[in-house]
Formats: C-alpha cells, structure tokens, sequence
C-alpha cells in the first residue's frame, strides 16, 4: 500500500507539470484549431531562463537565496510570454486564412527553431542547476516520503490552475475566451476583440508552461535543450485525454497522465511507460476522441 | 501540354542521373544516393497525405518497417537482400491497413495525433528489443549487400544504381496513381468526403487502401536504405523523421511530383551539403518551414490544377 | 527550375574538386557524440584528438606529413554513426578515433573496415572484436573483465546480500549488465530486481520505489553518467538506503554534477580515473590538456582513445609504413607500450591486454579514492 502511495505522490508531482504545459495547448486549440507544436519548446525555454537568472544572481556556488528564485520566476514567465506573442504574430497570425496544414508546418518549424536557439544559446549539453533552490526537507508518513519540492510544485499549480479557473469561468475577459473558442465569428459579431483574446491566450498558455519548464528544472535539476519535446509531447497527450480545448479537461488530463505514468511505470514496467501512455491515447482517440470532459470545439457540419 | 514538357524533363532528368557515378566524387553519389531512397518515402507520405488528404505524422513506421525486416531477415535468417524486399512491402504495407483500419474514422487532427502515436509505440518496440529481434537503440548492424546472380552490388556506384532504378519504378508508379481512377478517388476523397461517400464511394477501403500503398512503397526504400548503411537503428525513424516526410510534402507542394522531389533536396540534400554548419542546420530548417509557409502556404511548387 | 539544376551541378563539380587529398599529410578522422546526451565525452575525445595532432606537428609531423583532424558528430545514435563512417570513408582518412558507445561504433565498423581504414574506440561491448575486422583495435577493457570484477567486488569483497540490478537496452549496458549478473550468480550471490530504464528519461523514480519495496542493500547501474547521476540523487530522494555502484559508464566529471549531494559515498568500477594515474606522460598530457582546454578531460575514455590513437602513431613511426594491414600487424603484436592508461597491448582480436579495474568512491569535493584494490 506504502508502494502505492509513493507512486502516487510521484505520479501527482509529474502531473502537475504536465497540467500546467498542458492548459497552454488546450487553449490555443480551443481557439485556433491549431496545435502549437511549439509549446512543448517555450515551456522548457522557461527552465533555462530560470537557470540563468539564478546561477547569473546567486553565483554557482551554495543555496540561493528566496528572493532569486522568485525573481527566476518572474522574469521566466515574462520572457516566455513575450516569445509566445511573438510566435504568434510571426508564425501563426499569417496564415489565418490559408490551409490547416500550412499552419501545422509552420508550428512544427518554430518548434525546431526554439529548440534549436536554446540549444545555440545555451549549449547541447545538460546544465545541471544548483542545489538547494528548495530546501531540502523531506516528511515521512510510513514509508512514503514527500519532499518539500514536491509539495511546492503540486500545490502552486493546484493555486494556478484554480485561478485559471476562476478567470475564465467567472470574469468578463474570461467569458470572451470561451466565446471565441465556441465560435470565432459569433464572437466577432457580438463585439468581442478576437485578436485580443489571441493574443491573451499566446500569454497565459506560455506563461503557465513557462512555470511548468521551471518546475521540471527544480525538480530534476536538469536543463536540456531537447526536454521540450517529451515534455510538450506528453503534456499534449494529456490535454487530448481531458477533452483538447477544454481547460478544466487539461488540468485533469494531466494530473491523470502523470499518475498513470507512475503506476504504469511502477507495476507493469518501466521501460514501457512511454508506450503505454501512447497506447492508453489511442484507445481514447478511438473509444471517446472527444476525451474525458468532451471538447467544446464545436463541430462544422 | 506543360505537363508533358515536364513529365518529359522529368525522364532526361532521370536517365541523367543514371550516369552520375561516372561523373561525380564519392560524397556526391552516397547523397544522391540517399537522395533517391528519402524522395521515394517522401513520395509514398504525398501517396496518404497529399494526394488521399490523411493527416499522416507517422509514417517513418512504415520505412522503419521494411527496414527492419531487411535487417532481421538478412542478418539473423540469412536471406539475401534483394529477396528480402517484396517481403518488406508486404510486411509494411499489412502494417499499414492494420494500423490505418481503426483509426481512418478519425477527423484531421485526431488522426494526426494517433499517427504520431503509433510513430512513438514503434520506437519503443525496436528500443525494448521486443523478442530480442529489435536489437534495442543500437539497433541491428552487419547487414549485408545485394546481389543479382551472384555478383554483389555493394559498391557505392552499385548501390546507387539500384537506388535510383527505385526511385524511378516509384515516379512511374506515381504518375499511373495520377492519370489512373484511384488517383482521381482518392483526389474526390481529399476534396469532400461526404460528397464522394453520397456518390458511392466505399472512403474507409479508399483510405485504408492509401495507407497501405503508401506504406508498401515506404518498405520498399526501407530495404534498400538498410543495405545502404549496413545498420537501423531506432534513430532513424523517429517522429523527427515523420515531421520531416510531412514538412516536405507540404513545403514542396501536397500531390505535386515535382514539389515533393524538390522537398526533398530541400530537407535532406541541403543539409548534407552543408554539413559545416552542423549547428545551425535545424536551426535554419525551422526558421525556413515558418518563412516558405508564411510566404507561399500552398508549397513551393504546387500541383497544376488540370482539366479533368 | 532549370536555373537550380545548373547551380547543383555547379555546385557537385566544386564539392567534388575539393575533394582531392593533399599528399603531404595525413587525416585522422574522429567520430564522436559531440552532441547529444553524450556530448561531454564526445568533445573530450575531439580535444584530446586535436592535442595529440598539435603535438605531433609541433615535433615534424608524421614521418614528415602534416597531422589534419576532421571530425563527425554522430549525436550517440547508430544511424547518425554509420553516416559518418560512410563520410569519414569519403573524406579519404587514414585513422579513425571513435566512437565513445559501442553501438555507435558497431555501426560504422562495417563502412569503414570495407574502406580499409584503421579504427580504435573505447566502446566495451563484447561483439566489437569477435567479428574479424582486422583493422579494429579497442582500447578500453571489455565488459567481461569488468564484470568478472564486479561479481567478485559485489559478493566477495563486500558480501552484499540483496543485489538489484538496473540496465538500459543499449548494446554497452545491457551487455555489462548480463554479464555481471552472471558473474554474481557465479559467486553465489543473490539478485533481488534485474530491471530496464529507458536511457534519457529523466524519471526514474517508479522504477526506485518499485526497488525499495525489495529492501536492496546495494543497486547496481550499468549504463551512463548521465543517467547514473539522476539514479543516485532520486534514489537518495526516495530515502532508499542501498549502496550505488555504478559501471564503468558512469565515470566522468558530470556524474557527481548531477548526482549532487548524493554523490558522496557512490562507487563506481573503473579502470582508475585521470587525476588518479601514476604515470608521468599521464601527468604531463592532463597538464597539457588543461592548459590548451582549461578543464581537465571528462572521463578516462579521454585518455584510452588517446592511448588508442598514440599506439596507431607508435606503430607508423616503427614501421615507417602508411599502410593500414602493416599498421594492424604491428599493433597485433604490440605489447606493454607506455600508454597513458597503463601498458598496452593488442592481441590478434583487436582486443586491449592488461589493465586492472578498481572500485573507487566518491568523495565529499567530488574526487576519485581508490577503496578496491586497497593501494
């Protein structure tokens, strides 16, 4: 049972993180249609930033202090909010009106010039983060451990994605995004600024990857250039299992991928984990494509 | 009459090619050599997504598939290699139908998802070294070279004649697919399915039949890019290479023959070339996909609407 | 269109025109994961490549030719391996040095014996010398040294009593990995977990608790640093109280990087570590090698593939002879030559004679001690 609970614990810190990238692909494709290949990539782009603020503040050597990884924090969402706008103004917003595919191509091409740009940036190899970002306390229930780091991350995003919540679901600006992805022109013609709320969402969905990236880069302290693709991957997974373009269905989707990874991983086999997830994606895509929370895409007939 | 102008230069061209051994250095037939193998997967990727409309982000599968089986028959059972290919289409094409049949129903972007579903589930399947045949991420190595009555053809020049007669069966094959019934199906298929389907057309055969096809021809070159490196390995056959298969006919210009082979010096042939640049390469790749798109979002050289 | 035909032709005939060999010297060609996961290792190999070719111009070249070093990354994966074979073979090359994976050198093996080109790497896997290619020489010791070794360390020496086993599926490790758990069986010892990960995955802590639910008291990794880094720190996360004894792949800088804190106290089996050779040469070419670099090497593969690389010069300096079936003749019957890794020698396989493993641990400040052979 203790083993069980471990996996759990494990399961729920990972999807977290996934829930978090996650929100950002649902968003833009409850909006555009559009897979934004490119998420996976902003996301990780937030470790590095957060990487380099930190090691750049703090010196490479000892704890830093508080203070820095907040402001590591802060500066990583912006920065990656800022690159999210920018993609979409210079990658997407062009071809609005031309063929799906076109869009695709494009998306997949700015994935491989953001991976690659960090890659150039930083460097190929692993960067390894300092120790001690998080204190280094871990608390015992039986035999299960959970470390302060694993609370931090599970409990922040649980704070993010209620707020995330409540924003969508209880503001005005928030209503005008689930107009828009109902439907684009029904929107337009009742006097919302579509563009606006593009443009929102390109900031949202990248910031909250940008702290997801963060967290990978805390948690494992690890940054590689190539994390982006996994990470991006599975947390894409995870928005289609919850019902791609349904939020609350993205937040679920990942805390259930993460921990059916971790049992998956934990019972059956480790090296099979990936595939496993894959498999459980296309069962879903054939059994209930709409996932778990159904999509609120609405369908041209 | 444009057309046939081009489906002529299209032939000089090819005959030209014929006499590149005995003009060029090494370096300059090992690339156009593997030139020919990625222009026929290439063609086979037009076969499901440009010309049958199907969202396929996975079909470095079936090119692994054929691959595989190569390298499995040939190094493990012995099997000389030109024997090998008309088992690998079969093999890959029956992986074709049977991964296409539950998930043709799919809309678009569904059906993108699972192809790079499966992409990954294959992956994993020749990394775990499932049965012990896979040969795990290093994959299978000593495969040997093909032999036609006993003289082997393993040299470079030998190699790449056979790769080129390749790719010349694929052009004409492709030709056929467009001036034959099927190609207009499958052209209906892509346009409209409800109205094709209210005019009697059976979509799901018509689909699964694409992915099979195309799946087919994709082991075909499977085959001969295994004997080429005397290797497979997983990396090969990565999502990567599916974007990449579905980048180029996009980029190049969906069913247009001649866009899918420019596609293809575009994506493999450039960065060979310019191997110094190592570094940059996917960096400018990347940057190259956004600029042609935003720039000319129908492909570089689209496909002429003709009368029908 | 047809404007782009005449610049590709344009263009093949140039390329093809500079392809031409000068006379005067000669190229050794360095294959190598100079991206990839393991990029550490393999710019160490292209460095220390690159030294040795400096050194040898600075004292008149070989036999009077100029020494030129091309390289080809092949990013750690086959494919990508047997690619820059097939361009090293075309670059015309007299040697190559490479790679640091066994799978990566299985695969260009074949391209460049068909070449008649000599190849050295420090790739451990048994099946890199048992299949006649006269032309390959490793320079590290293989996996059944090292696992006859460790099964003696594991149950002899420190009497471990519930041994789990993590491997990954690549050639190196999944063969070290058979092959100690064969050793250990040998010496009587008992498996409790005999497991996969997939290599670059990040998360390995399902497959840990897993682990911990068999109370190990030691957990044994065959595969790389970069792995066997992120085992260790996830492992002491967990609060799994086991030893950690990881393989010969898990030797380099970047181990104790990852691993942080809980680096300290793990052990890893070895030929010994850089900073712990005795020899002088040894000395003086870590010396050197920080002062044209400004860091030390990564691991010891740095210095077998150096060693490798100097016997192929050692053996054209006695012969006086380019010829590659001369070369491998003489290094078939070189013995005790003063390696900077110790004596070395090749026998009719191509396989690496003499040279002893040790366990080491880890200590506080991230250096090597000996603890197995006592010194």
């Amino acid at each position: 049972m203790d083993i069980f609970l471990q996996q759990l614990v494990n399961g729920l810190t990972v999807g977290s993180i996934y829930a978090l990238i996650a929100l950002g692909y649902t968003m833009v494709y409850g909006i555009l249609r559009l897979i934004n290949f490119a998420h996976g990539d902003l996301a990780i782009l937030g470790a590095f930033i957060g990487l380099t603020v930190i090691t750049g503040l703090a010196g490479s050597g000892g704890a830093p202090a508080n203070w820095i990884v907040i402001v590591a924090f802060v500066l990583a969402i912006l920065v990656v909010a800022i690159a999210g706008v920018l993609l979409e103004f210079t990658a997407y917003r062009p071809l609005r009106d031309a063929h799906r595919l076109s869009a695709v191509v494009s998306a997949l091409g700015a994935s491989m010039f953001i991976q690659n740009g960090i890659m150039l940036i930083w460097s190929p190899q692993t960067l390894t983060f300092p120790e001690g970002i998080m204190p280094a306390t871990t608390y015992n229930f039986g035999t299960v451990i959970i470390s302060a780091t694993q609370i931090f991350i599970v409990s922040v995003s649980f704070v993010l994605m209620l707020a995330l919540y409540l924003y969508v679901n209880k503001t005005r600006f928030g209503t005008a995004i689930r107009a828009a992805a109902i439907d684009q022109d029904a929107a337009r013609l009742m006097g919302i600024n579509v563009n606006k709320v593009i443009v929102s969402v390109f900031i949202l969905g990248p910031a909250l990857g940008a702290i997801g990236g963060l967290f990978i880069g805390v948690y494992y302290r690890q940054a590689v250039f190539d994390m982006g693709w996994i990470y991006g991957l599975n947390a894409f997974i995870a928005a289609i299992i919850g019902g791609i373009g349904n939020i609350p269905g993205a937040m679920i989707g990942g805390l259930l991928l993460g921990l059916f990874s971790s049992l998956a991983s934990g019972y059956i086999s480790s090296t099979w984990q990936q595939a496993i997830v894959f498999g459980l994606l296309i069962l879903i895509l054939l059994v209930r494509p709409t996932g778990i929370l159904g999509e609120r895409v609405a369908n041209k007939v | 009459m444009k057309l046939s102008v081009n489906r002529n230069i299209g032939a000089v061209l090819w005959i030209a090619g014929l006499l590149v051994p005995l003009v060029a250095s090494n370096s300059w037939i090992s690339i156009l050599s593997m030139f020919a193998i990625y222009a026929v997967v290439a063609l086979s990727t037009d076969v499901v997504l440009g010309r049958a409309g199907m969202y396929d982000m996975g079909h470095a599968v079936y090119f692994g598939v054929g691959a595989y089986v190569t390298a499995i028959l040939n190094v493990q059972y012995g099997v000389p290699i030109l024997w090998t290919m008309p088992i690998a289409v079969v093999v890959a094409a029956l992986v074709g139908m049977i991964l296409a049949a539950p998930v043709v129903k799919l809309r678009g972007d569904y059906l993108l998802v699972a192809t790079i579903g499966f992409n990954e589930i294959f992956r994993m399947i020749l990394i775990n070294d499932v049965g012990g045949v896979t040969g795990g991420p290093d994959g299978i190595f000593g495969i040997g070279v093909p032999s036609v009555f006993g003289y082997s053809i393993g040299s470079q020049e030998g190699l790449f004649i056979l790769n080129w007669l390749l790719l010349g069966i694929a052009l004409v094959l492709m030709n056929n697919l467009e001036k034959s019934r099927l190609g207009r199906v499958f052209r209906y298929l892509k346009e409209d399915e409800l109205a094709a389907t209210t005019l009697g057309v059976n979509a799901r055969y018509y689909k699964i039949l694409a992915f099979a096809l195309g799946a087919g021809m994709a082991g075909a070159a499977g085959t001969l890019f295994a004997t080429q490196l005397a290797t497979v390995s997983p990396s090969a056959f990565v999502f990567m290479e599916s974007v990449t298969l579905f980048a180029i006919v996009i980029v190049g210009g969906q069913a247009s023959i001649p866009g899918v082979l420019l596609g293809t010096v575009l994506m493999f042939v450039v960065p060979q070339v310019f191997r110094e640049l190592a570094e940059y390469r996917y960096l400018v790749f990347g940057l190259a996909m956004i600029v042609v798109m935003v720039l000319r979002p129908q492909g570089i050289w689209p496909r002429r609407n003709r009368p029908e | 269109m047809v404007k782009l035909r005449i610049v590709l032709a344009t263009a093949a005939l140039s390329l093809g025109m500079a392809g031409v060999a000068v006379a005067d010297s000669v190229t050794f060609g360095v294959q190598a994961p100079i991206t990839g996961q393991y990029a550490n290792e393999g710019q160490g190999m292209e460095k220390a490549v690159k030294l040795v070719a400096k050194q040898l111009n600075e004292a008149g070249g070989l036999l009077g030719k100029e020494v030129k070093v091309v390289s080809c990354d092949d990013e750690g994966k086959a494919t990508q391996a047997a690619l820059c074979g097939r361009d090293l073979a075309n670059q015309e090359v007299f040697a190559v040095i490479g790679s640091y994976t066994s799978g990566a050198t299985a695969a260009s093996q074949p391209v460049l014996d068909r070449a008649n080109i000599l190849q050295t790497s420090d790739g451990t896997a048994e099946q890199l010398t048992q299949k006649g290619y006269n032309l390959f020489f490793r320079n590290a010791p293989p996996n059944s040294a090292e696992a006859e070794f460790t099964g003696d360390y594991l149950v002899n020496v420190k009497k471990y009593e519930r041994i789990a086993i993590i491997k990954d599926h690549s050639s190196f490790a999944k063969g070290l990995g058979e092959a100690t758990a064969a050793a250990i069986e040998k010496q009587g010892g008992n498996i409790i977990f005999d497991g996969f990960i997939t290599a670059g995955s990040q998360d390995y802590r399902s497959i840990l608790t897993k682990i911990k639910s068999e109370n190990p008291d030691i957990i044994y990794f065959s595969g790389y640093y970069s792995d066997g880094g992120l085992i260790r720190a996830q492992q002491a996360s967990l609060a799994i109280d086991a030893d950690f004894v990881g393989g010969d792949a898990n030797q380099n800088v970047k181990f104790a990087e990852i691993a942080g804190k809980a680096a300290e106290g793990s052990v890893i089996i070895n030929v010994p570590a850089p900073a712990n050779l005795p020899y002088p040469e040894a000395k003086q070419f870590l010396k050197d090698y920080e002062e044209a670099y400004g860091e030390s090497p990564p691991s010891i593969f740095t210095l077998t593939n150096t060693d490798g690389m100097r016997a192929i010069v050692q053996a054209v300096q006695e012969t006086k002879s380019f010829d590659p079936e001369t070369v491998a003749d003489y290094l078939h019957g070189l013995r005790d030559f003063p390696g900077f890794t110790g004596p070395l020698g090749f026998d009719d396989k191509g396989e690496r004679l003499g040279s002893a493993f040790q366990a080491f641990e880890i200590q506080a400040d991230n250096t090597y001690k000996t603890i197995y052979p006592q010194q």
